[in-house]
């Protein structure tokens, strides 16, 4: 996959968010955190992750996950890896 | 613990000293103080503690060496090794006696400062947090009395960022204070001996008598734990410190998964940080497996973080199957109830009524002593309920009727001011208020305080009203 910018991965992740969460209208900002997007908690966080892992052909580390904050943390991180994927 | 006549005498003079000394030393009199309290019930538990606290600060420098990732991985590795080999030989020593030298009690707060130091030296591990670089801080993080005895789990990263702590926040402090004394002295104290009677008898005992053991339990439980919160939270207050929350009206709770999002959420947000979330990442590729695998971990380790008996096994277990059962159908229902907007409220109704029957179902193995007692008392306390006033007659009678009604009645008042936080209310309104109604409120607010405890200690003395979640 090509490099992409924040702003890309934020339309990409957009739409995995759309699909996890059943909610086909929601808009995702920068500093949203789990507490703005209903259902969004540690049960089904990794069902996320996994999800764009997939879409995004990326894989994350434990370490990685348990230090984002905002949805803003999450693109910066996708777009990094996607920067960086072979 | 707390109620004791030499705390309720030494915590105003330490609360004055606090207020005197300059800022730049308050660090170091709030670990001399809660030193001093660990010492006065047992010198063992103050060394125990000091040599944990020790080994995990020089770990922490280990574990955050950023330019050798092989040695902050060995360092990591070996102290939360030896962290949780440590908290495990003092639950098991509890549980199992070592031949001639009897069972072994566990130093004092071990199940809560053993958390903190573990999720100290994962968060340096992870990046999140660089290492300590002033062990008064850190040993005070980890050592502050009033959270000692039975948490919150405060992450120490988050008390290390209030320090210095240059403000104090009293009032707001004595609010939350009479708020758990409050709590202890009508709700707790007064379910308690029908709730000990029930527990004690259950085998003498059948249908109504067991039921009202099986619903008064853990309202009597949630008074008496959110009610230690409130205390530990406001003595924090009290030195300038923030804790955590624990509770947020989880009888309110429409699903099991919101219950646990609800009850004891220091503890259940650690674990979701550090033994779920790990735990999930690395069965991710498993699919459903991976995530019933994970849930129920979770939840065993829930129960076992209480102790290594039957019970508590059997806790974490239920509420291991309760969760894998919400989440793996949480989609189906969805969609159904989308489908059906006018079955909205039996949703929220029906929701409210399963979750908590089968979490008071749970309890009845957290209170037994033996497995069978939990089963005695849920296959029999269905029977015989044609002679239910009778029963509830008799046991009311034995018990104390004015007591339970008391209790009840406090429960009720309890869930209100939780829906409409008049705390709240005073800390937005208070300082508009004019002094001649402020100080008033203030002194009142104050006097409650010293009663209260007061009446705790004289209780505790007695030994018919011990704080059900010290023993952990």
């Amino acid at each position: 996959m090509p490099a992409m910018d924040q702003r890309q991965a934020m339309q990409g992740l957009t739409d995995v968010f759309r699909t996890v969460f059943d909610q086909p209208e929601l808009v995702l900002r920068d500093d949203m955190t789990a507490a703005d997007v209903e259902n969004w908690d540690s049960l089904n966080h990794i069902d996320l992750i996994v999800a764009i892992e997939r879409k995004f052909k990326i894989k994350f580390t434990t370490r990685e996950i348990t230090g984002l904050k905002t949805v803003g943390d999450l693109a910066e991180l996708t777009a990094k890896k996607v920067g960086v994927a072979p | 613990m707390f109620a004791s006549f030499k705390f309720l005498l030494i915590l105003p003079l330490i609360v004055g000293l606090y207020h005197v000394v300059p800022v730049r030393c308050r660090v170091l009199f709030l670990l001399l103080a809660s030193y001093g309290y660990v010492c006065t019930l047992s010198v063992r538990a103050a060394l125990a503690l000091a040599v944990a606290t020790g080994f995990t600060f020089l770990a922490g420098k280990a574990a955050g060496n950023r330019r050798s990732q092989q040695r902050a991985y060995e360092a990591f590795l070996c102290s939360i090794s030896v962290l949780t080999l440590y908290l495990c030989f003092f639950k098991l020593t509890a549980a199992l006696p070592l031949g001639r030298f009897g069972r072994l009690a566990a130093p004092l707060g071990l199940s809560y400062y053993t958390f903190k130091l573990l999720s100290y030296v994962i968060d340096v591990y992870w990046g999140k947090i660089e290492p300590a670089r002033n062990f008064a801080e850190f040993a005070t993080a980890i050592a502050f009395f009033p959270q000692m005895a039975a948490g919150p789990i405060q992450r120490p990263a988050d008390f290390l960022t209030q320090l210095p702590p240059t403000r104090t926040a009293l009032w707001s402090g004595l609010s939350r204070l009479v708020w758990g004394l409050a709590k202890k002295l009508i709700v707790a104290d007064n379910l308690a001996p029908t709730v000990n009677y029930v527990f004690a008898h259950v085998h003498g005992l059948h249908g109504a008598s067991l039921l009202a053991g099986f619903y008064l339990f853990p309202l009597q439980m949630y008074a008496d734990f959110s009610a230690l919160t409130d205390i530990a939270l406001g003595m924090g207050l009290l030195f300038g410190m923030v804790g955590p929350e624990n509770f947020k009206r989880p009888f309110t709770a429409s699903s099991i998964s919101d219950f646990w999002r609800r009850w004891h959420m220091s503890l259940t947000n650690w674990l979701a940080d550090y033994v779920f979330t790990p735990l999930r990442m690395a069965t991710r590729s498993a699919g459903t497996a991976g995530l019933v695998l994970s849930i129920t971990l979770n939840m065993l380790a829930v129960g076992l973080w209480h102790g290594f008996t039957w019970g508590y096994l059997a806790f974490g277990a239920l509420n291991a199957a309760y969760l894998v059962g919400d989440v793996l159908t949480a989609r189906r229902r969805s969609l159904y109830f989308k489908a059906h907007p006018n079955q909205d409220r039996l949703r929220t109704w029906s929701g409210w009524l399963l979750t908590t029957h089968l979490f008071f179902l749970a309890m009845v193995f957290f209170r037994c002593p033996r497995i069978g007692d939990a089963a005695w008392l849920l296959t029999h306390a269905w029977s015989g309920l044609g002679t239910l006033p009778a029963d509830l007659a008799s046991l009311a009678a034995a018990t104390g009727a004015n007591a339970l009604l008391i209790g009840l009645a406090g429960y009720a008042v309890l869930e209100l001011a939780e829906r409409f936080r008049p705390d709240l209310w005073w800390g937005r309104v208070e300082a508009a208020t004019s002094p001649w109604v402020r100080w008033p409120v203030r002194c009142a607010i104050a006097a409650c305080v010293l009663g209260g405890w007061f009446l705790v200690t004289i209780r505790a003395g007695g030994h018919d009203s011990p704080f059900l979640y010290q023993v952990f």
